[in-house]
């Protein structure tokens, strides 16, 4: 218990996550008589897991993308095809993001690499300060639900659901969260209604041809994963390999000097994310040997008897977790402890999957630690308090579309084959 | 982004260390470069002979996936030296720097003895593996590709105890920090 008591200690001072877990597994193996060595064979398990060569070709082809102009004729594409509507540069904002952000798992570089070229674009049109500010602060995270995100990824991995259902799954609970920011958007200007110019065939035409290297990359991605013609991992390493062809040499908008560095850069994100992977499958399955998910369970069918209070509770679960943890962190650390409870109330694996995800990326916004709000106050350079006041609409309606997906299944069970 | 400035200015008082630094960030770069460009190009061959030739090497899909494992373990340890593992840490966020300083040094002294601990115990598997003689992809023996466990755990620890002691320094001598 006072072991347990230091470690949070230690982990709210800003230890390492990695270092925190493997802690609390040597604990608990020395406890029962383990043999340390035992942390070893857990860690090695990294190179077990099915699809796991996704994280890293996927993170780095997005690292690639934003590091392009790929941003900037996204934007572009996305402005002809739908900037003729009233509000048009907010709903630009909104769908580009999302694309982006699913393409680019979800790190953090959409507000980066999006949100310098939008914030500004949307002052120009006279959309008011704190809508632009919160708005670019909360499309950061918004594609999250969309294939091929890594936290859908690593959550199908780590909980071994199939990802390709898991991706079909996500699909109309991401669209939901789209359409109700979109609708928050337009209702907060109605009364700047400016569209951002009348639509023209020509536009579309030409923004269409300055994308043509990357319009057939979606194609390939979602097309190839949702037939079931690619494997993820398959799919990550086609991503990847074109991507570096057509940024690197043919576009040549990155330089071969540039590329170590960046291939270094976005490796840090994943060193980051697997050997916190790696130590957590020793302390789960020191856990799930100890029997921490039947105690928890027996502990909150005392208080909880139907599903749809078990979901509210883990709801709240979520928001504090969130705020707490980042996104990866907290699957690989909380998912194999709740599978086997909500299972238990008879929570489908991949409703819980996507419900999980959809709260969580409400923890990129919800103070304390939100990666988003310190992307933007740093990126924007305005004050941490002014974006988190900023954001608070939008984490309303986020709040309110998580809720409707919790408690409608069939918007993300609808999707899947059987 | 400042610790690692202090950790810069300490490793400067002596050309070894530095010279060490450079090297070391280079290995790393290198290393990294190589794996990802071989898993892209095996997992890239691998669809190709499957669709083409009907036909796939059953040591790839073990190659691939020790690829990643190294990939992990290099990158954490490039992880370590840019200071860039996930931390929860509330404290740079919303305590003063000056008053973060003490709790600072505890942490990273906690994650380097956290860290040689997990060295020293890999280090007995991988003797064990040696021991055994086992072999991974079709032939190969194992203890080559898993002593990598251990090397990247020590190099952990000593980055994270290098960081420890300029936090110490900071501590002892903050005008020379302030500058």
């Amino acid at each position: 218990m006072i072991f347990s008591i230091a470690l949070i200690i230690l982990a709210i001072f800003g230890a390492p996550l990695f270092t925190i877990i493997a802690a609390s597994a040597m604990f608990g193996y020395q406890n029962e008589g383990i043999d340390l060595m035992a942390m070893a064979i857990e860690v090695l398990g990294i190179a077990s897991m099915p699809m796991l060569s996704a994280i890293p070709l996927f993170t780095f082809a997005g690292y690639l993308l934003s590091e392009s102009n790929a941003p900037h004729r996204l934007v572009r594409l996305t402005s002809a095809m739908l900037g003729w509507m009233p509000g048009g540069l907010a709903l630009v904002a909104l769908a580009a993001c999302a694309f982006f952000t699913a393409f680019t798992g979800a790190s953090g570089v959409t507000i980066i690499a999006l949100g310098a070229i939008l914030y500004p674009a949307l002052k120009q049109d006279g959309y008011p300060d704190n809508f632009n500010l919160g708005l670019v602060t909360t499309s950061g995270s918004l594609g999250l639900l969309f294939a091929p995100s890594l936290p859908l990824i690593l959550y199908g991995v780590v909980a071994e659901i199939s990802i390709d259902d898991l991706f079909r799954a996500g699909v109309l609970p991401g669209i939901l969260m789209l359409v109700l920011l979109s609708g928050y958007s337009l209702w907060i200007n109605r009364h700047n209604r400016k569209p951002l110019g009348s639509f023209s065939w020509g536009e579309v035409g030409s923004a269409l041809w300055e994308a043509k290297w990357e319009l057939p990359l979606p194609v390939v991605v979602l097309g190839g994963i949702y037939s079931g013609y690619f494997a993820v991992s398959e799919a990550a390493a086609v991503t990847a390999l074109y991507v570096f062809i057509v940024e690197v040499l043919i576009l040549r908008e990155i330089k071969i000097k540039e590329l170590p560095g960046l291939m270094r850069e976005s490796m840090l994100l994943v060193g980051g994310i697997l050997i916190i992977l790696g130590v957590s499958l020793a302390s789960t399955n020191y856990m799930i040997d100890a029997g921490v998910p039947q105690q928890i369970l027996a502990y909150i069918t005392e208080y909880v008897s139907s599903q749809a209070s078990f979901l509210f509770l883990l709801f709240i679960f979520l928001l504090i977790l969130g705020a707490i943890l980042d996104i990866f962190s907290a699957i690989v650390l909380v998912v194999p402890l709740i599978l086997p409870i909500a299972a238990q109330y008879g929570v489908n694996d991949f409703h819980l999957g996507i419900v999980f995800l959809a709260a969580m990326q409400l923890g990129y916004l919800t103070p304390p630690v939100g990666l988003n709000l310190f992307i933007a106050s740093y990126r924007f350079n305005r004050p941490i308090m002014n974006v988190y006041s900023a954001t608070f609409p939008f984490l309303i309606i986020l709040m309110i579309s998580v809720l409707l997906i919790m408690y409608w299944p069939g918007l993300s069970l609808w999707l899947l084959s059987d | 982004m400042r610790r690692s400035l202090t950790a810069n200015r300490l490793s400067s008082t002596s050309g070894i260390a530095a010279r060490l630094e450079k090297w070391g960030t280079a290995l790393e770069s290198t290393a990294l470069v190589l794996l990802l460009g071989a898993l892209m190009l095996l997992a890239v061959g691998q669809i190709v002979l499957r669709i083409f030739f009907s036909y796939g090497f059953i040591w790839a899909d073990e190659l691939v996936k020790l690829f990643v494992l190294w990939i992990a373990l290099i990158a954490s340890i490039a992880a370590s030296r840019s200071n860039r593992h996930l931390r929860i840490d509330l404290l740079s966020h919303f305590v003063a720097d000056k008053y973060a300083r003490f709790p600072r040094i505890i942490v990273e002294a906690f994650a380097a003895i956290v860290c040689a601990l997990l060295a020293w115990h890999s280090w007995r598997f991988v003797q064990l593996t040696i021991e055994f003689e086992d072999s991974i992809l079709v032939d190969f023996p194992a203890w080559i590709a898993y002593s990598l466990l251990p090397l990247s755990f020590v190099l952990m620890s000593y980055r994270f105890a290098l960081s420890c002691g300029s936090e110490v320094v900071r501590a002892v001598r903050p005008d020379e920090a302030a500058e």
